[in-house]
């Protein structure tokens, strides 16, 4: 009864090929604008590689199954007494484990110490959501409510507060995010690689991605990725500045 | 009926009660959050009492023996009956109106969401509707299979004519009425909003409505909890000669790993939602802005919320493998790892709460061990899907409906477990966490892993506890229309995540409108698939054939007798011999019934004095 091998073991490598073929060619992704944008990014591809011929291997068996072990219950005939196979159960465990240990590894600590990266920043700025805005605090003490201005090719910190309720700050151009604790002060780096406004990209805006009460969908706030000299030029003009 | 009457009376009587002392005590308003929080307690020893608690256990109390119903015909249901196949066919209806009053709300957020703006409700409403529609499905989902299936075969699996505490296990369906009226009349206080996680301090600050979920959810938890308990011990103590634990059906198994889940963890969303209580109602400050309590909220949250969703798909687990077994005709593969692996779930998954708060601003070393500990879940996992797979290889494949709804729910639980991956691994998980892909990844596993195991359960047990056979043709329809329809609806929110939609929003960029189009029309399909299920399973049970007593040929216990089973389950002891997925081995029996004399044997005793 070995016949079922071939064409299962066909049916998961012409899986894998598709399901790989497919995510090298269909971009899901959004546009990357930050340093840390790419880093999830490649978590994500890495991950949906290595999910591909897990995903296979189980449609395989459902297919051949629905097409070649059909039988009329009627007939009430037995399939084959086997109640174990200790060799395959054993590789199994050995394959699964190792896979899991492989993606703990990599994307897991690789991409958890590439996101975190050096504890140093060019700028500080504060980000403080209250029911249902956010403001932006500058290095030079102005301030904002209409959009977050952030300077290209620089490491910036968030830090992020909130006065009333849970939030969460969350750029989705640069994939980062973090929730907005009152009573705590909440960190987040970002490298942004390039210029470009929310009219380029819906995903270059602060959203609050923690439910916080009723104006919790409309509580976003553009925004901007200008040139270094830009920015310094944009939050001097800014009222509340030195 | 008379039961149900008294017990909305002394309910109401009680409810009014506990709020006239409290403004006697206090003052203030009847709708105070405290007096309504004393009157639910009081009322919900109302309902007890009216709807049988005093015959059961108040007779007892002054020294005379207690009283159950003795009705036999469809008045048993709306009583206190002791009878664990009542008290199952009580949850499977009481929970299938919930999962269609909770579709329903999916339904109206689905049309809402069609297009961006407000059309239908407006922000709050639909923060409102978010909540209810998710604390509902986890009502249904945490309570379906196990209430419904568990309750009504456990017990005949392993032998016993009935559960170990039976008034217990009809004291733990009588509570959750009340969890369903509470949670239903919320919005005369305003509702609640702060979804069914209810995060404080937003629980905290929100519209009154919220201490009725308090009050409903931790009831609900005293009800998992004392049915947890009950298939604990009843599994423990009441199996028959010869059910050794190396012979315990798989479905079993897996009931008895989610009780015990049940039964140690529910206290900890109780104790949270007390905490939230006390915050609102008592003046003290557990979660209040100034001491950065919203965190604290999250870990004891958590704690629970996350074995929960094996509390949820434990036992579909067990429905698949026991159904595939059956309908492939071969013996589960590998049954003592896959037994090993569900108590191995049980172990890890009280372990990996914070892979919840990658982003919740936790102490950055604590991502680590917890991003370790959630992915070695996958491989006990792995070996439930090795479990299944290895059974269906190369057997007799009988294509019925719930076999077929069997492969449904492998792919999706599969499409479930991989995108799980991508929210376990701290890099991607920053970005899609509260997005879009967290909704259509947990639908996968919750829907896909309990709702469609829910629906092949009771399409494979159906025969047994109705007696009659449904129509195959319009089962499998179904099947494969609510599996379509299904990814359908969720396939595109996975893409809207990716690319920057969060959740729980009722208004959007309109970037995402066409993809929220296409999943608005498809949920739309996929409720009324349900149409097709209901008017299936109403018309067979009225007009369907009899089924006999095993329609599938299976060898577990409960196709061994009578369809539907007599009162006390079996004529006689049986007697556990053998393996109860032997198939393939000629005649060796799983169990036999060495005292029976076959139909001279007499028709069940109509006495019913519990002890």
């Amino acid at each position: 009864m070995r016949k079922s091998w071939l064409p299962v073991g066909l049916l998961w490598l012409g899986y894998t090929i598709l399901l790989v073929a497919l995510t090298a060619k269909v971009n899901v992704l959004p546009v990357e604008w930050a340093e840390e944008a790419h880093i999830v990014d490649e978590a994500f591809l890495l991950l949906m590689y290595l999910g591909s011929p897990v995903m296979a291997l189980v449609l395989a068996v459902m297919t051949w199954g629905a097409i070649a072990w059909r039988s009329d219950g009627a007939t009430r005939e037995d399939g084959p007494n086997q109640h174990n196979h200790r060799a395959l159960v054993t590789t199994w465990l050995v394959l699964t484990s190792a896979l899991a240990i492989y993606v703990v590894i990599n994307p897991g600590f690789v991409g958890l110490a590439e996101i975190r990266g050096e504890p140093s920043s060019d700028y500080v700025i504060e980000m403080e959501a209250s029911q249902f805005f956010w403001e932006v605090t500058y290095p030079n003490g102005a301030t904002a409510l209409d959009e977050l201005v952030v300077p290209a090719e620089k490491r910036v910190r968030y830090d992020v507060n909130s006065t009333d309720v849970l939030h969460s700050f969350w750029i989705p151009a640069f994939r980062v995010k973090i929730d907005a604790v009152p009573g705590l002060t909440t960190q987040v780096y970002t490298t942004a690689t390039h210029e470009g406004t929310i009219d380029d990209d819906i995903n270059l805006r602060v959203q609050c991605a923690e439910l916080c009460g009723a104006g919790h969908a409309a509580m976003a706030m553009p925004v901007r990725v200008v040139s270094d000299a830009e920015w310094h030029e944009y939050i001097d003009s800014l009222d509340g500045g030195e | 009926m008379k039961y149900v009457v008294r017990a909305v009376v002394l309910g109401l009587v009680g409810y009014v009660f506990g709020v006239v002392i409290t403004l006697a005590i206090r003052g203030g308003s009847p709708t105070d959050e405290v007096a309504v929080v004393i009157g639910f307690v009081f009322g919900l020893i109302g309902w007890l009492a009216g709807i049988g608690g005093i015959e059961a256990f108040g007779r007892q109390w002054i020294g005379k023996t207690p009283q159950v119903s003795t009705d036999h015909g469809w008045r048993r249901y709306f009583q206190f009956s002791v009878d664990h196949k009542v008290i199952g066919i009580q949850y499977g209806v009481t929970l299938l109106a919930v999962l269609l009053i909770g579709g329903f709300s999916a339904m109206i957020m689905r049309i809402e969401l069609a297009s961006p703006g407000m059309s239908i409700v407006d922000l709050e409403e639909f923060n409102k509707l978010v909540s209810m529609h998710g604390i509902l499905m986890v009502a249904v989902a945490v309570a379906g299979v196990i209430g419904a299936f568990g309750n009504y075969i456990i017990p005949i699996q392993i032998g016993a004519a009935d559960m170990a505490f039976p008034r217990l296990n009809a004291l733990s369906y009588w509570l959750v009425p009340p969890v369903a009226i509470g949670l239903l009349t919320a919005p005369l206080l305003g509702s609640f909003s702060a979804g069914w996680t209810a995060y404080a301090p937003l629980s905290v600050t929100g519209d009154s409505g919220q201490i009725l979920f308090n009050m409903a959810i931790i009831t609900f938890g005293l009800s998992s909890i004392l049915g947890g308990l009950n298939i604990i011990v009843t599994v423990v103590t009441m199996r028959a000669p010869g059910m050794t634990w190396g012979r315990l059906p798989i479905f079993t198994w897996s009931g008895f790993a989610t009780a015990i889940l049940s039964f140690s963890v529910t206290q900890f969303f109780a104790g949270a939602l007390i905490l939230v209580t006390m915050d609102r109602v008592a003046g003290t400050d557990f979660f209040g802005p100034d001491v950065g309590g919203g965190l604290l909220y999250e870990h004891i949250f958590w704690f629970y919320s996350h074995p929960a969703v094996y509390i949820m798909v434990l036992p579909g687990f067990g429905v698949i493998l026991e159904l595939v077994t059956t309908f492939a005709r071969k013996p589960l593969f590998a049954y003592k790892a896959v037994v090993g692996s569900m108590l191995a779930i049980v172990g890890l998954s009280v372990v990996v709460w914070a892979h919840h708060m990658f982003t919740s601003g936790m102490a950055d070393f604590l991502h680590g061990p917890f991003m370790i500990l959630t992915e070695a879940i996958s491989i006990p996992t792995g070996v439930i899907f090795l479990g299944i797979i290895g059974t269906l290889w190369q057997g007799k494949l009988w294509f019925r409906t719930p076999l077929v709804i069997a492969f449904g729910w492998l792919f999706n639980f599969l499409i479930g477990g991989i995108t799980g991956i991508f929210l376990a691994d701290v890099a991607t998980d920053i970005h899609l966490h509260d997005t879009y892909f967290v909704v259509a990844h947990f639908h996968y596993t919750i829907v896909g892993g309990a709702i469609f195991a829910l629906l092949a359960a009771f399409f494979y047990w159906y025969p047994k506890i109705t007696g009659r056979m449904y129509n195959d043709t319009a089962g499998k329809i179904f099947a494969i229309w609510v599996t379509v329809a299904f990814n359908f609806t969720f396939i595109p929110l996975f893409w809207v995540g990716i690319n920057g939609m969060n959740r729980r929003i009722g208004d959007y960029p309109d970037a995402y409108a066409n993809a929220n189009m296409f999943a608005s029309i498809s949920a739309l399909v996929l409720g009324a698939s349900f149409l097709l299920f209901v008017g299936n399973i109403v018309w067979s049970a009225i007009k369907g054939p009899k089924a006999g007593a095993n329609p599938w040929n299976a060898r577990t216990l409960e196709w061994q007798i009578a369809s539907p089973p007599t009162h006390h389950n079996f004529l006689s002891q049986p007697v556990v011999v053998g393996h109860p997925y032997d198939y393939g081995n000629g005649d060796s029996p799983h169990a036999i019934f060495p005292n029976s004399q076959g139909a001279s044997e007499p028709e069940e005793s109509p006495e019913e004095v519990l002890v």
